[in-house]
């Protein structure tokens, strides 16, 4: 047990040193472009039942489908988060590029629209002020449930609410939900390290300015998960849906197309 | 730090000694199980299980950790110095577990046991022996989540707001007033709840780790209690403090008992209520009607406590802790048969939340206006009832004087009675 201990003092030395010793020598992106292979899973109608508020919410007349799973005429898929990884055994940087401090301050507003959030995906700063907003003629109400965040905000009709977000991160996204109408659902991933892209409407993601150095990335989606089986050229994603990639400085890693199967979707 | 990862070397010892012990004898406390199905169904494929050796190593974490029924601990991973002596003390721990004691002239003991375990069950699990035959259920303290308390969301509850539940009771529940009982044992009673709730959110914290360790232990103890004496590599070591770090220093210390810590410093400041909040002043009937209005337009009350008050409004939503499972893959609350494996492990028929009836003067979290103030300030944990962010504190008071106004209208009156701004009404 001696040993343990030296060996734990030695540990606790190292992590300090560390955090002094570590200097910056440069910055590099990381792009790709995430496609389904395979079959695209079915997006069902919401679940609307008999909500009093039904006619606001169609869509078209129509009951809108869930948007679970968006992709384009491509199969290229939206909301895909990718994320420098920040769990269990991860190796941070201790800074990020400057460009990232002005993120804190812009108010990043979520909106309900014909009882559907938008967008559907977000990423925030801890500290970050958040505008809840609803475009409706009807009241929503907008509850946040992360594993460290939780808010539950009353929103009427054309109005906003503003919130300030506490000072926890997050290691993966959590919920958005609106208990009047309970199909409509958002994804929030709240953390301080600035390194996370979401896949836009054509699978595509870039995360810009990561220091220099071999870093854990990780790809989740919400019907998925840790996104294990997505296939990256020349990497193998962990059960963690991980890869380490080396950033080099002034250069952008393009990991190309990513094929995911679209098995990986159907939870 | 460093005293930290020294106390981590004794909880290390108290592990290996725990390892290849037989069960203790009961009462035990119960492990998890909704939780694990939970993760189960979230993670794994149909019909693919955890390995169960997963329950024994949680079971002695816990156990190394928190104690036991009969013998509770505290991780007070800093020694005497440790902050969270501020809000647990292993004398009020024991005064409150324990079999219950009849001897009077002995020091008390056993409280919980006594007056909280038949429906909160040994473990805080809302589970005990009358559970089942209550509406609603009692309180499974593990979530970490209450409902009725002076702080946000997410901010635990101090030890006032939980004193007031203990004296006061909570009206229209089974939950009964323990005011007989002297101040220290009330406290005692606080802080056993405080334990079994950390203890909770720990096991809860355990099993949503199961996921991504792929078979492999929460803690592995062969990387540094080798067989026959072998040293340790350095590699092995480092990967048993980590392993330490994100189990014991991040999962418990910093995620859950640091967040306990001094929750005043999270308390809601109270605004004083304007002066027409008092009934003989003359503008009391005017702000009154303005209360109304706001109960119809900008507060949305109506949505979920219908337009008379009377609670009638949406009535199919569930709590947090039942929809902390009910929201699993395939689970339909209305079909016991697609819930069955949750059953069979003690989960409780899924009941939707009830939207309180205003026309009734008791209110669960108290009935002082501050109460209410708060609950219409911050909403109500656990609970649809969400924060009224955009409401100045005036129109708080506003909405408070008119749902304490309520009970004592015509009800056949109210009912026919629209307001004012109808127009403005949402729907």
């Amino acid at each position: 047990m001696k040993r343990v201990f030296f060996c734990t003092l030695l540990f606790v030395f190292c992590v300090s040193m560390n955090s002094l010793a570590w200097a910056q020598d440069g910055w590099g992106n990381l792009t790709g472009q995430i496609v389904i292979s395979g079959d695209v899973p079915v997006n069902q109608p919401e679940d609307v039942k008999d909500n009093p508020d039904k006619a606001v919410c169609l869509v078209d007349g129509k009951i809108p489908l869930d948007d679970g799973v968006v992709v384009n005429d491509k199969n290229q898929l939206r909301d895909v988060y990718v994320m420098m990884y920040t769990g269990r055994g991860a190796d941070t940087p201790d800074t990020y590029h400057p460009s990232y401090d002005a993120q804190k301050e812009v108010k990043l507003t979520l909106d309900n629209v014909k009882c559907r959030f938008v967008p559907k995906a977000s990423f925030a700063r801890p500290g970050q002020t958040l505008i809840l907003k609803n475009s409706d003629n009807v009241g929503h109400n907008c509850r946040i449930a992360t594993m460290e965040h939780e808010h539950n905000v009353n929103i009427v009709k054309n109005a906003a609410s503003e919130i300030v977000l506490g000072e926890e991160s997050d290691k993966i996204p959590g919920e958005v939900k609106c208990d009047i109408h309970q199909w409509m659902d958002a994804i929030i991933l709240i953390r301080d390290n600035p390194y996370v892209s979401i896949s836009d409407k054509d699978g595509k993601f870039k995360i810009e300015n990561i220091p220099a150095g071999d870093w854990k990335f990780q790809f989740w989606h919400k019907k998925g998960g840790y996104l294990k089986t997505i296939e990256v050229k020349g990497y193998e994603p962990d059960r963690r849906g991980t890869i380490e990639a080396t950033i080099k400085a002034g250069e952008t890693l393009d990991l190309g197309t990513l094929a995911l199967p679209g098995e990986a979707l159907t939870k | 730090m460093f005293r930290l990862f020294f106390n981590l070397i004794i909880i290390t010892t108290a592990l290996l000694g725990m390892a290849g012990c037989e069960k203790s004898e009961p009462p035990v406390f119960r492990f998890n199980s909704v939780e694990w199905v939970k993760q189960e169904k979230t993670h794994l494929g149909e019909g693919e299980h955890f390995p169960e050796e997963y329950k024994a190593e949680i079971g002695t974490i816990m156990t190394a950790l928190f104690g036991t029924p009969d013998d509770p601990k505290f991780p007070f991973f800093l020694g005497d110095e440790d902050p969270a002596h501020d809000i647990i003390s292993l004398e009020n721990l024991k005064m409150a577990a324990g079999p219950t004691r009849v001897d009077k002239r002995e020091a008390a003991s056993g409280l919980y046991r006594e007056h909280c375990a038949h429906c909160h069950g040994i473990t805080g699990n809302g589970a005990g022996d009358t559970a089942a035959s209550l509406e609603p259920y009692p309180r499974d303290f593990r979530l970490g989540k209450f409902k009725f308390k002076s702080t946000p969301l997410r901010s635990p509850p101090t030890d006032h707001d939980l004193t007031e539940i203990l004296v006061n009771g909570i009206p229209g529940s089974a939950m009964p007033s323990f005011r007989t009982l002297p101040d220290d044992q009330i406290q005692s009673l606080v802080e056993y709840v405080k334990y079994l709730t950390m203890r909770g959110q720990f096991e809860r914290f355990l099993l949503g780790e199961l996921a991504v360790l792929d078979g492999e232990p929460l803690i592995d103890l062969s990387l540094v209690d080798k067989p026959d004496g072998e040293e340790p590599s350095e590699d092995d070591i480092e990967e048993f403090e980590d392993q330490m770090y994100t189990v014991i220093g991040e999962g418990l210390q910093e995620r859950i008992i640091d967040r306990w810590l001094r929750p005043e410093r999270k308390v809601t400041k109270i605004e004083a209520a304007p002066v027409e909040f008092d009934i003989t002043h003359e503008g009391h009937s005017e702000f009154v009607q303005q209360g109304r209005e706001l109960f119809f337009a900008k507060g949305n009350c109506m949505q979920c406590h219908g337009d008379t008050g009377i609670g009638d409004g949406q009535l199919n939503n569930f709590d947090d802790w039942t929809n902390d499972w009910i929201k699993s893959a395939e689970v339909d609350p209305d079909d016991p048969a697609s819930y069955s494996d949750f059953s069979a492990v003690g989960a409780l028929p899924p009941r939707p939340v009830k939207p309180r009836n205003l026309t009734r003067h008791y209110y669960r979290g108290g009935d002082h206006p501050d109460d209410l103030y708060l609950r219409l300030r911050n909403g109500i944990e656990g609970t649809p009832m969400p924060a009224s962010t955009a409401m100045t504190s005036d129109e708080i008071w506003a909405v408070v004087a008119y749902v304490r106004a309520m009970p004592y209208q015509d009800s056949k009156k109210n009912r026919s009675v629209k307001p004012v701004n109808e127009k403005q009404v949402m729907r």
